[in-house]
């Protein structure tokens, strides 16, 4: 029997945040904004939706006179993108099997 | 990047491969704070042993030179931090682990220094007293306590973070720069306390300035790419 994949985590954006996140012990949303080559608005919204599921913390301060969002994944995002990638491979497994 | 695309799982995983890779790529070493203490611990350690081998002074203890790059440290480690934006998992345990060397270094030093005086103040209350006789013309001199062989263990103490990071790093220069020092620290056993300092030296220039100066060029490198 399949695992579902994680909603949240299956998205595209989303999913790239998560990877980016979980390499790293910690990043700014400049940095994740770089890396993905998402808009400033998509990507808060799908850190929003991140945060509200529990999976990062988000945390915002002031360097040097300028706002700073700083993102870091939980131990349950961890979790949640661990069981992800375990349930992508059950899919893939059997998709290559099938061939 | 769209929100929105349906992903297959092959997608899924090529995209997860492919962001883990990005946030790799990103973290460099600057190489400035190996150049900073490689810099310092050899020409301390070798004007020292100048001052030693060839019988003068330079009218200070060049060894404070090694206290004062703290402050340099400091003013490298805020503005690398501020530049940074993203902390890598083995760059945070690799700064604690050089946090917990410096903290080493001075805990040595406070031995190196108050271990005489509390070892006379405690031989002292036992009735007891060192005393150190010239087999030669027998003559007796009375003399502090000290400790033999001091410097062998700061190249001990070199040898351990330098050889960690060498190796959580894969970074060559380091690797055999800490194996060496280890070397170093045996041989120094054998020697006096004079060649100890030229250890001291040729350690500060092996197991930092040389990979600093490597890392350094790599940073600038891959900068101007």
């Amino acid at each position: 029997m399949f695992t579902e994949l994680d909603p949240i985590l299956h998205s595209q954006l989303r999913l790239a945040v998560m990877s980016l996140l979980i390499s790293v012990k910690e990043a700014e949303f400049t940095f994740i904004k770089e890396k993905t080559n998402a808009t400033a608005g998509n990507l808060s919204v799908q850190v929003q939706k991140l945060r509200e599921a529990g999976y990062i913390e988000v945390t915002k301060q002031f360097k040097d006179n300028y706002p700073q969002t700083t993102c870091k994944v939980t131990p349950k995002g961890v979790e949640a993108f661990e069981n992800y990638v375990r349930a992508l491979q059950q899919y893939l497994q059997v998709g290559g099997n099938g061939k | 990047m769209a929100e929105e695309k349906q992903m297959t799982e092959q997608e899924s995983l090529q995209l997860i491969t492919e962001m883990i890779n990005k946030a790799k790529g990103h973290y460099q070493e600057s190489g400035t704070g190996p150049i900073l203490w490689g810099t310092v611990v050899g020409i301390a350690g070798l004007v020292s042993f100048a001052e030693h081998y060839w019988h003068f002074s330079i009218g200070f203890d060049i060894w404070w030179i090694v206290f004062l790059a703290f402050i340099p440290q400091i003013v490298i480690s805020v503005r690398e931090g501020k530049q940074k934006k993203t902390v890598a998992y083995q760059e945070a345990y690799l700064n604690t682990i050089w946090l917990v060397f410096g903290i080493s270094i001075f805990m040595l030093t406070f031995y190196f220094n108050v271990i005489p005086g509390a070892s006379e103040r405690l031989m002292a209350g036992d009735n007891q007293q060192v005393w150190i006789k010239n087999t030669a013309t027998g003559e007796l001199k009375q003399s502090r306590p000290f400790i033999l062989s001091a410097q062998s263990l700061l190249l001990l103490l070199y040898a351990m973070p330098t050889l960690a990071t060498g190796i959580a790093q894969r970074f060559k220069p380091m690797v055999i720069a800490g194996i060496v020092c280890y070397g170093m620290f045996i041989l120094s056993c054998f020697l006096s306390s004079t060649w100890d300092l030229l250890l001291n030296g040729v350690a500060g220039i092996l197991n930092w300035l040389i990979p600093g100066l490597i890392l350094r060029a790599r940073y600038l490198k891959g900068k101007s790419c």
